[in-house]
């Protein structure tokens, strides 16, 4: 036995070795079962040594990094969609560009590790395409969740796809994931659905043309979490163009609005008011609005937050 | 003369099938409503009878529906007189309404008042822009000497690169999060915003303008052979072109501003319509209308009803059918000439 | 006075001057024959007649009117030109294109009548084109758009015709039945001024000319007497014959000089 050990020691250190690594492996996280590399949207992501420099683009990565506690291996930040959370509104972080950065300003920045948000952010013309930067040693990260291809897209998306990107992640950097993974159960186990079988459209963009969160993304999710019926859950997207004529049709009993900088909720607002068919849905005539900030209806740490915060809002509508 | 009597015929004919595409496009829609009951909606609103439609699904019916088949059918008509037009000034058959930099500059101020956020000036913005584009186009036309039919298509040619420039510029400095995907659907055309007061705007256009450049369907042909010729026929050729091209500019200026830059209609309908009744003007130009109206019609129903419950902005649906159209049309000229 | 009397007439084409100060004059019920080498301003002189190109100072009179002062379209009923080389792209029928000879007759919103059409099956007659009137017009020869054209400003009714070398792309029967056209024309009161670069057919089928060179007049009258060798020499440095035989029309002989 401790010959076998010593052996895959030596072969282990001899595969770190080989792929440039002059540090030793750390002892891996609870959670990694293997030094197997990540099959991540189609593109092998090696677990070697943890990343030290990361950039991070769009929201839901740099807050992944955060809430596992990596803040510190940020060195840049790019294309974020709104304002961090409150509990890490002291965390200033550096920016390295409003939208995607160009490759140029990415390898200037020296990172060994780039996580995206999505994986259009991979792109010649953007942050540069994952195979290039893998050859210049810089590994890559797309969030599993936004997958174009359709046999790594989620079929529908579950929490359970969201604890394992957090389990991968950790297993990248090489950190414990357990107390992460128990404060989003016990914040998902905290939230009461509500059982008055309401319905929901979630108003994400759009004025003539309704850009709505669809059947199988991160709105599907947060809606079932909070117990609300999705109108347009039979649309296989994760968001899609819609129509007012079904929206109006189906006559929702509330309506989420997505609230960003480029399209706050007051235009949304406006938008159903001016409307002259629309104004006269009860939940727009009742103000039956539910707000989330764009940041947190992506898929990320912060949708159990984001379910949890809208399951309470719902709750204060039917008490007053 | 036979294709006199067959004129009339196809003025019947299209006529009909103009009020055939409006009362039956809309009982089309993602609304499970029936065609009764969308009739008797309307025909309430008109005065007739009652509706037994809840005020949401009444509302469907007579504040989205309605208005959008009419803006629809206006816009179509618009944008196919103003094609003939084109295509008669420049004597040139492959000339569409957005030759002098009209779509263009409409897009650039309706871009612009989109970004800004403000939904409410779009038609103005993009009138504005149209107006602008057009003036800029005239006078660089005008710079280098006379102004000729070949000078302003170049002229206008500068002014829609210059003007798609700038739109593009902007797109790409500010555009955030899915913001980008209103204004494309804009860029395309798209009838999915058309309200009253859209309809307002584009039957008062064909009134203003549409009308007067449909009875100049003689002096057109007058222009048959060329300048000089008219001129002999007794045609005041400046006044008649500066005159039929202001018309053809506030008239898709118009119909730019309430449903974006909707391509090939303007393009390919005149040259269908020449198939059918051949090219003298006096009768080209209403019946392009009317056809033009029913095709938009439907084109607009295929594009909100297709992929039901999710919407394609109308370009699209009129690119599809007139790119290839177009490429016949390309072939038949290389073959005859 | 009957006919047409110009003075003075000057035309610049993107400041170079074509025509100089001409005064010319055609009588009425005559077919005038308009000559001089390529370049002397004839078709110039004939679109200025016409009142399609603009003239610096001049006056046109004809018939007791002062052309460049009428109404557009009395002035379209009064004069018709037929030009060398109009085409067109829109497939029009022989017959409609024809038609469009009575728009200053009609006006913009008058209906034809039968009248109208009437006048139009005569032009098509007389220009040897009526089989033709259904046939579209894009597909014809240089020769048949020719006559289609005559007999549209024919269909026009005019009282002065002006034609800019009506014979070019025509076969020697074609050409010898439109001079006899003109000629018909003339008889009946029409003023014909012709465009001719053929002065064999200026000799046999023209009453006057004018003849033109680098922009000026240089002789007019009735073309028996000015037509002569010696103005055939100076104009075009050609050696030329007047032959004349009993009962048939004059023509003329060439050779080169020395």
């Amino acid at each position: 036995m401790p010959h076998a050990l010593r052996t895959l020691g030596a072969l282990t250190t001899a595969v770190l070795m080989l792929t440039g690594c002059a540090t030793v492996a750390p002892a891996p996280a609870p959670s990694a079962t293997s030094t197997r590399p990540l099959d991540n949207c189609g593109v092998e992501v090696p677990v070697t040594a943890p990343p030290k420099r990361v950039i991070t683009i769009k929201s839901t990565s740099t807050e992944m990094l955060l809430a596992l506690g990596l803040g510190d291996r940020i060195i840049g930040t790019a294309f974020q969609d709104g304002p961090l959370p409150a509990k890490w509104s002291s965390t200033t972080l550096p920016v390295l560009a409003d939208k995607v950065p160009s490759q140029e300003v990415v390898l200037g920045a020296n990172p060994d590790f780039v996580y995206a948000g999505w994986e259009s952010n991979f792109a010649a013309d953007g942050a540069g395409t994952r195979s290039d930067l893998a050859a210049l040693g810089i590994r890559t990260y797309v969030s599993p969740a936004a997958c174009k291809e359709a046999a790594y897209q989620p079929r529908r998306l579950t929490f359970g796809d969201i604890d394992h990107e957090i389990g991968e992640v950790a297993t990248l950097f090489g950190v414990d994931d357990s107390a992460l993974l128990a404060q989003q159960h016990s914040t998902l186990a905290s939230i009461h659905k509500d059982t008055h079988g309401l319905s929901a459209l979630w108003f994400s963009s759009g004025s003539s043309i309704p850009y709505v969160g669809a059947g199988i993304g991160a709105p599907q999710l947060i809606l079932d979490t909070i117990g609300v019926r999705n109108i347009a859950a039979d649309v296989k997207d994760t968001w899609a163009s819609y129509n007012w004529e079904s929206v109006i049709a189906a006559n929702p009993d509330v309506i989420v609005l997505v609230d960003a900088s480029w399209s706050t909720k007051e235009k949304k607002i406006g938008v159903l008011e001016a409307n002259p068919a629309t104004a006269k849905l009860d939940a727009v005539k009742n103000h039956r609005y539910l707000i989330v900030p764009f940041a947190a209806s992506e898929a990320g740490v912060r949708t159990v937050d984001a379910a949890a915060d809208l399951a309470s809002q719902l709750a204060a509508l039917e008490r007053g | 003369m036979a294709r006199t009597a067959n004129g009339i015929v196809w003025t019947v004919v299209l006529a009909a099938a103009v009020i055939a595409s409006v009362t039956f496009a809309v009982t089309f829609g993602p609304a499970q409503i029936s065609p009764a009951e969308v009739w008797g909606s309307i025909l309430h609103h008109l005065g007739i009878g009652s509706t037994s439609l809840s005020p949401l699904r009444d509302s469907i019916v007579w504040d989205l529906r309605l208005p959008r088949v009419l803006t629809a059918g206006a816009v179509g008509a618009g944008l196919s007189i103003s094609g003939v037009v084109m295509q008669a000034i420049t004597r040139n058959p492959l000339a569409d309404p957005y030759l002098l930099g009209l779509s263009s500059g409409a897009s650039l101020g309706a871009v612009a008042v989109l970004l800004l956020g403000s939904a409410l000036l779009l038609p103005f913005a993009a009138f504005l822009g149209a107006v602008i584009a057009l003036v800029a186009t005239l006078l660089l036309a005008s710079a280098f000497g006379r102004i000729t039919p070949g000078r302003t298509i170049l002229a206008g040619i500068a002014v829609s690169a210059l003007a798609g420039a700038v739109t593009s510029l902007i797109i790409f400095w500010t555009v955030t999060g899915d913001s980008y995907r209103e204004i494309l659907s804009w860029l395309l055309g798209s009838l999915a915003g058309a309200r009253w007061p859209a309809v307002g705007i584009a039957f008062v256009a064909i009134i203003v303008a549409g009308v007067p450049i449909m009875l100049s369907g003689r002096v057109l042909d007058a222009f048959a052979f060329g300048d000089t010729s008219a001129a002999t026929l007794g045609i005041n050729v400046n006044a008649t072109r500066w005159t039929l091209l202001t018309a053809t500019a506030l008239l898709t200026g118009a119909m730019v501003s309430v449903s974006g830059a909707i391509g090939f209609v303007g393009l390919i309908l005149p040259h269908a319509v020449r198939l059918l009744v051949g090219p003298r003007h006096r009768l080209l130009l209403p019946l392009s209308a009317l056809v033009g109206a029913s095709f938009l019609i439907w084109a607009d129903t295929a594009a909100r009803s297709l992929f039901d419950p999710r919407e394609l902005p109308v370009g699209i649906v009129t690119a599809i059918i007139g790119a290839p159209v177009f490429a016949a049309l390309l072939a038949r000229r290389r073959v005859s000439s | 006075m009957s006919g047409l009397d110009a003075r003075q007439i000057t035309v610049r084409l993107d400041g170079t001057l074509i025509i100089d100060g001409i005064d010319c004059s055609a009588p009425a019920g005559a077919v005038t024959a308009l000559i001089g080498p390529n370049g002397a301003g004839k078709s110039t002189l004939l679109h200025a007649l016409a009142t399609v190109l603009p003239t610096s100072g001049g006056v046109i009179r004809f018939e007791n009117d002062d052309l460049l002062t009428m109404k557009r379209r009395s002035r379209a009923r009064t004069i018709a030109l037929v030009e060398q080389d109009a085409s067109t792209e829109l497939s029009l029928s022989v017959a409609e294109v024809v038609a469009l000879g009575r728009i200053p007759h009609l006006g913009p919103f008058a209906d034809e009548s039968a009248q109208d059409r009437a006048i139009v099956r005569s032009a098509l007659d007389t220009v040897g084109m009526a089989d033709f009137a259904h046939r579209d017009v894009t597909g014809l020869s240089g020769g048949e758009r020719q006559r289609v054209l005559l007999a549209r400003s024919i269909a026009q009714e005019p009282r002065l015709l002006l034609l800019d070398e009506p014979t070019n792309h025509l076969d020697i029967s074609a050409q010898l039945s439109t001079l006899a056209l003109l000629h018909d024309l003339a008889v009946k009161g029409v003023t014909v001024i012709a465009a001719l670069h053929d002065l064999t057919l200026a000799a046999g089928w023209s009453d006057y000319v004018i003849v033109l060179s680098a922009g000026h007049v240089v002789a007019a009258g009735a073309t028996a007497a000015t037509l002569t060798p010696r103005l055939i020499d100076d104009v075009y440095g050609v050696h030329a014959e007047i032959v004349e035989r009993p009962g048939q029309r004059p023509t003329i002989a060439f050779s080169p000089r020395g």
